[in-house]
């Protein structure tokens, strides 16, 4: 099959599949640039093997974004920095949009976790995979899962906990604030 | 307030994965980053010559190599012979590549005329770059049967010289570049861009092994553009047969890194060949442009 005919059908696939994997791509990057970015690099290295074509990509293109979003610990000091303008951006009301900008800021936060923790998670909680399914794909044991899973849920507890206490002390501030003006 | 962690990062998941849009063009830009690749790792291969006299390297560093007045009279010693050789043999070099990264490659060279093919995995032709008979002159010339098009290699790309990071960079690609390889040797080894570092078994030949110090480069801002990545590193071992003075296997890898994205690791071997110079196999180390095909202005544009 010619190359560009591969590349079309490629395209076809990714009509049909591309959402669902930019999604994964997304959370494991912290943003859909990113995950962009790295759903193409999944697919520039699918293209490079090329009997793979002729068959299902989507296993191997999942299991490449997540090898290269683990293996990489570079990017994990770009999201840090994207996550510090992120977070100063997060309004800081103590009020009942709180439990949603929770939610937001938790995804958010999981940049702060080590590759391999960030990746367990999601695919734990966004790909709904077991220990076992999350180990064959990251080709580790069970307990390496099961560790980075815990290690990552206990640091995003303290994260998300530091948060709330940066909101409180806010909301004091700016009600102190507003009774002394 | 207690936190149920788990609960609000699924649940924080699904708010974010709600704005992620369908992808659109995205194999399209990878082929085209993928084809880009390609389009460095051939200029790499521009101008590829005869492999034959990189043997030097082998005898160079040889294991009685002591002080540098004994090196110095190793090396001439090694490069009269490997030029003598090579001047007597009228050799035709045959390299075949394997490497994970890429389709099976071939090479050719003869003299001043090279090829080098890579191929499908249906053996069908996938690139070609070396040097073609254009106007009765040999020419740099570069092809892409994926798309149907050629294009002139740009002049005087000289090869680097021995102790510069190009000289590395050029004997880490696919094939290695054209040169005077006795001079390029004794000065890699003596400057240190080389050494000896043991023995390695080929085909049951008890092979000298010569690696080049890696280097890290820079890419040029087209590259770096075209990429998205801003450096590379490379490093190839050379593996000489000790009795006939002729090397029997490069091996190169490279690391370009940099960009938002994960490095990109390409690493390749070449298993060399020695065959009589017969018409059939010196016409190997030309590149032929297939009729049809179309003339584009530069290798970037293919």
């Amino acid at each position: 099959m010619a190359e560009d005919q591969r590349v079309e059908n490629l395209e076809e696939f990714l009509a049909r599949r591309g959402q669902a994997l930019l999604r994964t791509a997304a959370l494991l990057t912290g943003s859909v640039q990113a995950g962009e970015d790295l759903l193409q690099a999944a697919i520039e290295r699918l293209l490079r093997q090329r009997s793979r074509l002729d068959g299902d990509p989507e296993g191997y293109l999942r299991r490449t974004l997540c090898n290269l979003a683990t293996d990489e610990f570079r990017r994990q000091s770009t999201w840090r920095r994207k996550l510090h303008l992120l977070q100063a951006e997060a309004p800081a009301s103590p009020d009942a949009t709180a439990a949603v900008d929770l939610r937001d800021a938790l995804v958010r936060l999981l940049g702060q976790l080590p590759p391999q923790q960030r990746t367990v998670l999601v695919l734990r909680y966004w790909e709904q995979l077991n220990g076992p399914e999350t180990a064959e794909l990251l080709g580790c044991s069970e307990y390496a899962v099961k560790s980075a899973a815990s290690r990552g849920l206990r640091r995003l507890r303290e994260l998300a906990g530091g948060l709330q206490r940066d909101e409180t002390q806010l909301h004091d501030v700016t009600a102190r604030t507003g009774e002394e003006s | 307030m207690t936190l149920d962690v788990e609960d609000l990062l699924r649940q924080g998941m699904e708010r974010f994965a709600e704005k992620v849009p369908v992808p659109s063009g995205l194999a399209r830009r990878a082929a085209r980053a993928r084809r880009r690749r390609l389009t460095i790792r051939a200029a790499a291969a521009a101008g590829a010559a005869a492999v034959a006299a990189v043997t030097v390297i082998a005898a160079t560093g040889g294991a009685d190599a002591g002080g540098s007045a004994t090196q110095a009279r190793t090396t001439a010693y090694v490069v009269s012979r490997v030029e003598k050789a090579l001047a007597d043999q009228h050799l035709v070099l045959r390299g075949r590549t394997t490497s994970g990264d890429w389709g099976p490659s071939f090479y050719w060279s003869y003299g001043p005329r090279n090829r080098f093919m890579e191929l499908t995995d249906s053996a069908e032709p996938y690139i070609a770059v070396g040097t073609a008979l254009i106007g009765g002159k040999l020419t740099g010339v570069y092809v892409t049967y994926y798309n149907r098009r050629w294009s002139l290699l740009p002049e005087g790309a000289a090869p680097g010289s021995a102790c510069s990071m190009a000289g590395t960079l050029e004997m880490a690609g696919p094939a290695p570049p054209a040169r005077n390889w006795p001079a390029f040797i004794q000065a890699t080894l003596a400057c240190g861009a080389a050494s000896v570092t043991g023995h390695a078994w080929i085909d049951g030949v008890k092979t000298v092994r010569i690696t080049g110090s890696p280097v890290t480069e820079k890419l040029s801002p087209g590259e770096a553009g075209a990429i998205h990545e801003k450096w590379v590193r490379s490093r190839w071992t050379l593996y000489v047969n000790p009795r006939t003075y002729l090397p029997v296997r490069l091996s190169g890898s490279s690391y370009t890194y940099g960009g938002p994205m994960p490095g990109y690791y390409s690493s390749g071997a070449t298993d060399i060949r020695w065959l009589r110079p017969t018409a059939a196999n010196v016409a190997k180390a030309l590149v032929t442009i297939p009729p049809g095909f179309r003339h584009v202005s530069s290798p970037a544009n293919q």
